[in-house]
């Protein structure tokens, strides 16, 4: 379920009716509802994989790739009603794996493909930020970039994403305090 | 603390903690920075609609992969080849038509390390149908259900190679490239 909050969408995925009945159903042999899983979460996670690996295209194929893993292992899902905690693991797991196989490549300059095409209709200086951004996002360590998107892309809490990352606040706060000193020094050099 | 640190007030004030109000004023320039910064922060949607589509197909692929391992081992298939089968797997078109024919797309590539399909039926798009190297030779494979009627397709290697179906008869797509014909 999404709902807006401070100008950004959430996920309030622990809550989520009806995702344990198509897993179950699923499990039970009707695969076809599995594509209703996939219809209620690509483009929220796509966001996600995105903005951890700086292209849509990479994006589209993570995404893709950890649903297919997801449903191999679907009956590893403990607690099918939070089938879209335990995908999001399966998802950070590749993303995090994709950027270590590709660290050598230039994301670079797939983060100018997302700025540019989500604020063509924008003005030039607000797109120019949008790209600042992006590109001093992408040298952020991986883990600090997932937790400042998840908190400011994904909008969610300390606390929900500790839970999620089975970790402790003061030490995701850390982490995010070094980001934002780095998105800082990043965005002075750039501009 | 370094300049180019933000004050530990201003860090609450990108965690939500605290409002720009609450900072003694010779910290608002800094504080105006910093939430300059988080205005900068894209939180759009990526739409990627094709992703149902795929997931659902890859499932499939495999499950027929499964079933007709054998088949696929079998060394006579030395040259390309199509295949056609009355069967019904997941696909939207099976929704819109109960006559979907599925259609098997075979090539052999010596030395290709990805290869896929490109057409009509799937907007040319030369990602969206990757084929399955059967086994650990040079045969590649690929099955989709497509509505009666004529399809253009070419077979792309390693992404940059395109390849027209040698088993098909083909067209010229009037950019000086050959285009392979399906007619079901």
């Amino acid at each position: 379920m999404l709902f807006s909050r401070g100008g950004g969408y959430r996920l309030r995925a622990e809550t989520d009716a009806g995702d344990g009945d198509i897993v179950r159903a699923v499990l039970a042999g009707d695969r076809e509802r599995y594509a209703e899983l996939v219809d209620r979460y690509r483009d929220r996670y796509a966001r996600y994989a995105a903005r951890m690996l700086g292209s849509k295209d990479a994006a589209e194929d993570a995404v893709q790739d950890a649903f297919v893993r997801a449903f191999d292992q679907l009956a590893q899902c403990q607690d099918p009603n939070k089938f879209v905690g335990w995908f999001f693991l399966i998802l950070r797991n590749r993303c995090f794996a994709e950027q270590r196989r590709s660290k050598a490549t230039a994301p670079l300059q797939a983060a100018d493909a997302i700025a540019t095409r989500e604020s063509a209709d924008e003005v030039a200086e607000t797109a120019e930020r949008l790209r600042a951004l992006q590109h001093a996002l992408l040298e952020l360590t991986a883990e600090q970039r997932e937790v400042f998107v998840l908190k400011h892309v994904e909008g969610l809490s300390y606390q929900e994403i500790a839970e999620r990352l089975s970790t402790s606040v003061p030490s995701l706060k850390m982490r995010m305090h070094r980001a934002y000193d780095r998105l800082r020094e990043q965005l002075r050099e750039h501009t | 603390m370094s300049e180019r640190e933000f004050h530990p007030e201003v860090k609450r004030l990108l965690d939500g903690e605290i409002t720009i109000a609450d900072l003694p004023l010779e910290l608002r320039a800094e504080g105006e920075e910093a939430l300059r910064l988080l205005a900068a922060v894209d939180r759009s949607l990526i739409a990627v609609p094709a992703v149902t589509w795929r997931v659902m197909a890859a499932l499939e692929r495999r499950r027929w992969r499964r079933r007709f391992v054998p088949w696929l081992l079998v060394p006579a298939l030395a040259v390309a080849a199509l295949v056609l089968w009355i069967v019904r797997p997941w696909t939207p078109e099976r929704v819109a038509s109960r006559d979907a024919v599925t259609v098997r797309f075979v090539l052999v590539a010596p030395g290709a390390q990805h290869v896929s399909l490109a057409g009509t039926f799937n907007h040319w798009d030369p990602r969206a149908t990757p084929l399955v190297r059967a086994g650990s030779g040079d045969l590649w494979t690929a099955t989709l259900s497509l509505p009666p009627g004529q399809h253009q397709y070419a077979f792309v290697v390693d992404g940059t190679r395109w390849v027209p179906d040698p088993t098909a008869p083909a067209i010229d797509d009037g950019f000086g490239r050959r285009n392979s014909v399906l007619t079901l």
